[in-house]
């Protein structure tokens, strides 16, 4: 595949070339999309909408790492569905039972942070890191998502994100130190060879 | 607990993203410090966790389709001129109706013509937005004249288009006349005056022919029409 010669081929129109790009492309931004997200289904709206805007926006591509400018067109996707989750929040004010009687102790009211015992049967180590991620700062949670996930360089992650590479650094330091303080809690799921170091006096 | 600039650093070290003199002093450091090593253990187990994580692939393709992203197909450049010519003769429709309805308001239209004919010919026309006032003040003389003012009290009034004979009425009177002409006749007059058989005939016609609007809105249609298939035919080729 010519990147090269299909993202030109896009910017003069040919949406078949662009569609090239995203089959190429669709996984890590999906992957992306849903890191950073954390729930599947608005990961893929998410995802597809980056794409519609990295389309309609191909024309202001110009050059570097046709990666890094997609995953700032996913983050932003990604981004925006947070802020239309704050103005419209979904969850239902009466939850009601399927027989249409109101919900004695919904899920809704209930802690949203894990219980010792669903710490315990969280089986899998995904599970465990998405839930480690959720708890990061969105902005953290992206450049970590980037860069230790999708294994973009900091400059790339400075494209997509549009920050200064200082502040990836630092955002970078600051979310790993939070994931590792995180995933501490879930040692006895982790693989012996990621097995966190005892924490000191730090 | 370490400062935030050495686990800022350690962050670094571990991407490869420090200067070769840094990567020395912080493997000095850690070499010599168990508990920054710790901390970079941490680290480099947190970053492998999240890197081990398995790439979920998309569940479906995101493929793109034109009208996704609001491509419109190519459209031939007749298109153009029928879409000009449909906005033409609609501005131009819609100001004939315009003009037909605010002509006969503003004083214009198939009445101004016939009031100037009637005043040409020195007959009693109708002048419809004329008051008697206009033409006193114009003519302050004939409303003095003579006959004017010694013509019967109840003489029945006639209809318009009266012209007085030359031989009897001085212009000064027929002035008057023209200005009040179903007042001043009498049937005294009515014997000395004539009416003219070759004055056209006041009517209501619309300003713009109805031929001509008529004719605006079938070029309207026929355009659209015209637009409509070319679209459509460029759709299907585009398909």
């Amino acid at each position: 595949m010519d990147e090269n010669a299909l993202i030109h081929s896009a910017q003069n129109g040919d949406l078949d070339s662009f569609n090239t790009l995203i089959l190429h492309y669709q996984d890590s931004v999906f992957h992306t999309a849903l890191r950073i997200i954390g729930d599947e289904d608005l990961a893929q709206d998410a995802a597809q909408e980056a794409f519609i805007s990295a389309f309609r926006n191909v024309a202001s591509f110009r050059g570097g790492s046709f990666k890094a400018w997609l995953m700032r067109m996913v983050t932003n996707a990604c981004y925006d569905e947070f802020r239309r989750q704050k103005r419209r929040p979904t969850t239902p004010l009466e939850p009601d039972t399927a027989d249409g009687e109101e919900m004695d102790s919904p899920r809704w009211l209930a802690d949203k942070g894990m219980t010792p015992a669903e710490k315990f049967e969280a089986d899998e180590l995904e599970h465990a890191i998405q839930h480690c991620l959720d708890a990061l700062p969105t902005d953290f949670r992206s450049v970590v998502v980037l860069a230790d996930i999708q294994g973009m360089d900091y400059s790339e992650v400075a494209t997509a994100s549009r920050v200064p590479l200082g502040t990836i650094k630092s955002r970078l330091a600051r979310a790993r130190l939070r994931l590792r303080e995180c995933l501490r809690s879930f040692e006895e799921l982790l693989p012996s060879s990621f097995r966190l170091q005892e924490e000191g006096d730090l | 607990m370490k400062k935030f600039r050495d686990i800022e650093q350690l962050s670094a070290y571990l991407d490869g993203q420090l200067s070769p003199s840094d990567s020395a002093r912080v493997e000095s450091r850690t070499s010599s410090d168990p508990e920054l090593d710790s901390v970079l253990s941490d680290l480099r187990a947190a970053r492998g966790i999240l890197r081990k994580l398995p790439q979920r692939k998309a569940p479906r393709n995101f493929t793109l389709t034109r009208a996704m992203v609001g491509l419109k197909p190519p459209l031939p450049r007749t298109f153009s001129i029928f879409r000009f010519s449909s906005a033409f003769a609609t501005i131009l429709l819609v100001l004939t109706f315009a003009a037909n309805i605010l002509a006969p308001k503003m004083g214009f239209g198939a009445a101004a013509p016939v009031a100037e004919y009637a005043l040409g010919m020195g007959g009693g026309g109708g002048c419809d937005t004329c008051s008697p006032e206009m033409f006193a003040a114009d003519a302050p003389a004939a409303t003095e004249a003579p006959v004017a003012t010694e013509l019967p009290a109840l003489a029945p009034p006639i209809e318009t288009g009266i012209t007085a004979t030359p031989e009897l009425l001085p212009m000064s009177t027929e002035t008057i006349r023209i200005a009040a002409p179903t007042e001043i006749p009498t049937a005294k007059d009515a014997g000395t005056l004539e009416v003219p058989q070759d004055q056209p005939p006041v009517t209501n016609d619309a300003l713009i022919p109805l031929t001509w609007q008529i004719g605006l809105l079938v070029i309207v249609l026929l355009s659209a029409l015209i637009m409509y298939g070319l679209r459509q035919s460029a759709i299907r080729k585009w398909k």
